[in-house]
């Protein structure tokens, strides 16, 4: 089995992580996203791109159910992480979204300190028994943020002092401290200069080795460069989705080819 | 382009140069000098009207914190005061005022005399520059330390408010020939008891911590009751309006759905706000006194219906303090996975703290100033007993400052002008530290992020 799923790998058949079906979202009487069907690999950068106002971000929040916090918001449709219902009844989102890790946009360290921002999470989940576990899993994550030799000494410094990109990083240590299995990424660096953008995008490149990532990005260059699987959405509707080289080189839907060319969007 | 040239094109503007103001510029520079001028004059209108106040009160009401004492040895014979000789203090309360007036009255006169003090007065005009409380002063004073009686001790009488007033200036010789209370000797006799230091103007600790006293005796009325009851009712407020009105603001605010009954709440709140204070005298009559049968009067009451009125405005102001919290970070939160109340209660909530206690302390200090309902539910009786230790304390009779002021305006006698001025500075005080305990608590916790 085990001999055959690297063989998989190889011809690039990872298992699926999360699939969707039939996914409908509505905010109020708008239909914000229509028949979305997609299967997202494990241990893969999936990218979403498309035009403003297309629906990928709020399709990301649908994988954690972040839509839950909008009044407004209904999702219809199935979304199953290793085949279990995330909409179920049974399911409680609070234990949903320690499993699936989100990053926003914008980066919103908690104005506490550096360490405090990281230890949230395990703290509230029950992760560490004692101080050194604690100790443990910060500086852990602090490292898998690539963030860990610029702030190891001062850990205990307000993470709101610290740059954009380094808050940025700050906050992707603080989504992977509580051991999540998929990261979803909504604009990342869209606030970020392209230093920090650059540096992110290596961190994403090595986060793929642990995690399933998605990222939705305006930059249909940040998609190319960090993904292998890209998705595009158009009016709510997912107009492709497939390989990243072939999405941006040799795209099966016009619409696809205008937007990446330019013409749409 | 092309089809935008074609059309009504306006003409180009005249070459004009900067140097000069063109009509338009210069219409628009005097608008703007204008409503500057009008903006400066609005702000000193009201600092004008803030300085005339503050001159007026404080003209009529700082002289309320001196006080005017005559100091006599005063003999405390056995023989009227303890009549049993056994120093109990039942049997010694059976002697009345009147048994002291004559001591008092006896003082005046060796002091006078011993001063070699010329005067036509009788002894009983003499002891008329003493005030009417003096009696009750001494006998409370002998039934509390029985072991005086049969010395002579040295004792500070309050003087009489028309002395008293002389002193300040508020009495002088043409106004005495026209009163029944002093007469221009009493007026010469206390000229020369001043000089000789038997009588003398000190500050007056006892405005702050005496009761009311009655209208023929301005000089002994103090605040010390209206300042219990305001401060119980304070305490009431605090303790029931800050848990109430922060939970339904965290209710409304982040659990709520937002659909047409937590609207009409909303609505209601804001309503709440502007509902007159007397309506909330009139609810707590009906509700807490004649209802639910709590006592006239008394702090609970007050403090209740100080809370309905404070509710409101700790509502609007921590509701606005919970909005400005950054969606970002309840996001923050919720994606590591912090339930709701997590979120609210490590996150939001800390960082809503300094704008619910700048709007808890602004609705305290403007629950302390109301005057209304609290003299719908009584709290304008004539009260002189202190209230006992909280809680019990709470369902005595109080008095409060606002009505305390309120009550000393009514009254007659001229020197209550300026003990309700001076009450008025004391509420000034309380509100005006209140307030900027408010302010330094915003600066120094509030976050930017």
């Amino acid at each position: 089995m085990d001999d055959l799923r690297i063989v998989e790998r190889d011809v690039d058949a990872k298992e699926t992580k999360i699939s969707a079906k039939n996914v409908q979202v509505y905010y109020g009487d708008n239909h914000a996203i229509k028949d979305v069907n997609v299967e997202i690999a494990d241990k893969t950068v999936t990218a979403f791109i498309g035009p403003s106002g297309c629906g990928k971000s709020t399709f990301l929040r649908c994988i954690n159910r972040m839509n839950d916090t909008i009044d407004v918001c209904r999702v219809e449709g199935d979304i199953a992480i290793d085949g279990e219902d995330i909409y179920d009844r049974k399911v409680d989102p609070v234990q949903l979204r320690a499993k699936v890790g989100m990053v926003f946009q914008k980066p919103n360290p908690f104005p506490k300190s550096i360490y405090d921002n990281i230890a949230y999470g395990p703290r509230i989940h029950g992760l560490a028994k004692n101080k050194a576990d604690l100790d443990v899993i910060v500086e852990r994550s602090l490292r898998r943020g690539a963030i860990w030799d610029e702030v190891k000494d001062r850990l205990h410094a307000p993470g709101t002092g610290l740059s954009g990109g380094q808050q940025q990083r700050l906050c992707i240590a603080r989504a992977v401290a509580t051991e999540p299995e998929v990261l979803l990424m909504d604009e990342p660096c869209s606030a970020l200069d392209p230093i920090a953008t650059a540096q992110v995008e290596e961190l994403i490149d090595e986060l793929r080795q642990s995690y399933s990532v998605v990222i939705v990005t305006h930059s249909m260059q940040q998609a190319a460069r960090v993904s292998q699987k890209t998705a595009f959405f158009h009016l709510g509707y997912l107009v492709e989705y497939g390989e990243t080289g072939t999405i941006f080189t040799n795209p099966e839907d016009p619409r696809t080819e205008s937007y990446i060319t330019g013409r749409i969007g | 382009m092309t089809d935008l040239s074609a059309g009504g094109v306006p003409a180009a503007r005249p070459k004009s140069s900067l140097l000069t103001e063109d009509a338009r510029t210069k219409k628009r520079n005097a608008a703007e000098r204008r409503f500057k001028n009008y903006g400066l004059t609005a702000v000193l209108l009201g600092v004008a009207a803030l300085i005339m106040l503050l001159i007026s009160i404080l003209g009529n009401g700082l002289s309320a914190f001196q006080q005017t004492y005559v100091t006599l040895q005063v003999e405390l014979p056995a023989e009227t005061l303890d009549k049993e000789g056994n120093r109990n203090r039942d049997e010694m309360a059976k002697v009345s005022t009147f048994g002291y007036s004559p001591l008092i009255g006896a003082a005046m006169e060796r002091a006078v005399a011993e001063a070699g003090i010329e005067t036509e007065l009788a002894a009983d005009e003499q002891g008329d520059i003493i005030s009417r409380e003096a009696a009750a002063q001494l006998r409370n004073f002998v039934l509390a330390n029985p072991e005086v009686v049969g010395e002579t001790i040295e004792f500070e009488f309050l003087a009489n408010g028309r002395i008293d007033g002389y002193l300040k200036d508020r009495v002088n010789r043409e106004s005495a020939a026209l009163d029944k209370n002093v007469s221009p000797a009493q007026l010469d006799l206390t000229d020369a008891l001043q000089e000789e230091g038997i009588l003398e103007k000190r500050f007056n600790w006892a405005f702050l911590t005496m009761p009311d006293a009655s209208g023929q005796r301005p000089e002994a009325a103090g605040l010390g009751v209206a300042i219990m009851g305001s401060l119980y009712m304070m305490l009431i407020v605090l303790g029931l309006a800050l848990p109430i009105g922060v939970a339904a603001s965290i209710y409304l605010e982040e659990f709520a759905p937002k659909n047409r009954i937590t609207d009409i709440i909303e609505v209601n709140i804001s309503n709440l706000a502007a509902v007159p204070s007397i309506v909330f005298g009139i609810l707590g009559l009906a509700i807490f006194i004649n209802f639910a049968g709590l006592p006239q009067s008394a702090p609970i009451v007050g403090g209740l219906v100080l809370t309905l009125m404070t509710l409101p405005t700790i509502i609007i102001a921590t509701r606005a303090s919970l909005k400005s919290v950054p969606p970002s970070i309840r996001d923050a939160a919720l994606g590591v996975g912090a339930s709701k109340m997590q979120s609210v209660f490590h996150h939001v909530l800390p960082l809503a703290a300094p704008g619910i206690l700048t709007g808890t302390i602004i609705g305290l200090a403007q629950a302390l100033g109301e005057t209304a309902p609290l003299l719908l539910i009584g709290m304008v009786a004539f009260v002189r007993e202190y209230p006992s230790g909280p809680p019990e304390g709470f369902f005595d009779p109080a008095s409060a400052l606002p009505v305390q002021i309120y009550n000393w305006t009514q009254r007659s006698d001229p020197a209550f002008v300026e003990r309700a001025s001076g009450a008025i500075i004391v509420l000034l005080i309380f509100l005006v530290s209140m307030n900027a305990l408010a302010i330094f608590l915003r600066r120094r916790f509030e976050r930017r992020w």
